[in-house]
């Protein structure tokens, strides 16, 4: 179960009364929000605040949806996107399935699906996150193994570089 | 002359395929404008039901959203239905102010297009012997090409300079230069020869000069040839 209270949503369109009113929506379902109307905005956001789930739209004026979706993915590790759009074809299907997406959505999409898909979303990160944490317990304990305490530091150091 | 044929059909069916999907896109926006609005009343509804207090103003705002987004849809297709009537009849009298605004309108779709003003100071909406279709087609290729000049938050005024006797200058100039890389395409050039216009670049005033005569020699022959593809 997820608790919606901490699913921090960036939400990114170009359509502004579209981006406006799913937004109010989204916010009754106590979703944290901050909302982007063009792909370098998205970028900026992200490097600004932490998030959970990004909500991008393909078609936009700029940098496009795939673009944010590989910068986003590249730049933030947990990050889960859905693409939202009303011009996904297969090709930009597979194109971002390969690149990570979570799930494609079509517009315009049933308002409870896209929730769904949100919370689903934030699951899959919250999973990825906690077995990346425990692999990450794992690898301290193994160094800790008959370290002195500099030892461990150059270690931790060493594994965070890596 | 079956070249121009081949052409027209060939370059028609892309452009025909690519503003479907621009006009499809906006429709799927539109409704989705909607759909969420409609959503966003219920959500209230609920709300209220709880006994939220619920603000007419909010009320208001979401029905008028609504309107106002059934008014562009109605636009909208009122725009893809007058395209669709361009190929009704290969060549035929049009005016030139309706058939550049139409084209504008429907570049506007494009998610990468930049504002563009239509200025016409002769006021009189002047007619033209053309392929409409292949006119559309033209003036959406080289407006795609400005539009990627000038970015989207570029600004493109189109005017119409109809001094001379026997045709209009279509003049689009932006306030930066242009940097049309690669203009004007084979195909674009193409288009221009069939037409009878004439396309000029004047980058030192930043100004692209498309000449329209009212009847060209070009466009009588294309339907003197297409009478008798239509005939054979």
């Amino acid at each position: 179960m997820t608790n919606d209270k901490m699913i921090r949503l960036l939400m990114v369109d170009d359509e502004i009364k579209f981006l406006e009113t799913i937004t109010k929506r989204l916010k009754l379902k106590l979703f944290e929000i901050t909302s982007a109307t063009n792909g370098n905005e998205a970028i900026e956001a992200a490097k600004k605040g932490r998030f959970d789930v990004a909500v991008i739209d393909l078609q936009m004026p700029g940098i496009d949806g795939v673009q944010v979706l590989e910068i986003l993915k590249k730049t933030h590790k947990y990050l889960e996107v859905i693409i939202l759009s009303g011009h996904a074809t297969i090709e930009t299907a597979v194109t971002c399935t390969k690149l990570g997406a979570f799930k494609i959505l079509e517009k315009p999409c049933d308002f409870d699906k896209l929730v769904d898909a949100i919370k689903e979303a934030y699951e899959k990160r919250l999973k990825k996150k906690f077995e990346h944490d425990q692999e990450r317990i794992k690898q301290i304990e193994k160094l800790a193994l008959g370290q002195s305490p500099l030892g461990i530091l150059k270690g931790l150091a060493k594994m965070d570089k890596g | 002359m079956n070249n121009a044929t081949n052409f027209i059909s060939i370059e028609g069916l892309k452009f025909f395929g690519k503003v479907n999907a621009s006009i499809s896109h906006e429709i799927k926006n539109i409704l989705a404008i909607i759909s969420e609005t409609a959503g966003f009343l219920n959500d209230l509804t609920d709300l209220a039901k709880q006994g939220e207090d619920l603000k007419l103003s909010l009320l208001e705002n979401c029905t008028e959203s609504i309107a106002e987004d059934i008014q562009r849809g109605f636009d909208t297709i009122k725009q893809m239905n007058q395209f669709a009537h361009s190929v009704d009849v290969p060549i035929k009298e049009i005016k030139i102010f309706e058939t550049v605004e139409l084209t504008v309108k429907l570049s506007n779709f494009l998610s990468f297009s930049s504002k563009v003003e239509i200025e016409n100071g002769d006021k009189e909406d002047k007619p033209v012997l053309t392929c409409p279709f292949l006119m559309e087609s033209l003036i959406y290729q080289i407006l795609l090409f400005v539009y990627e000049s000038t970015g989207p938050d570029g600004h493109v005024l189109i005017q119409f300079d109809s001094q001379k006797k026997d045709g209009t200058s279509l003049i689009i100039s932006t306030p930066t230069n242009f940097i049309l890389d690669g203009f004007p395409t084979p195909d674009i050039q193409r288009a221009a020869k069939f037409l009878g216009f004439e396309l000029n670049i004047n980058s030192s005033n930043q100004k692209l000069d498309i000449w329209v005569p009212y009847v060209s020699k070009e466009i009588v022959a294309l339907e003197k040839a297409l009478q008798i593809n239509s005939k054979s």
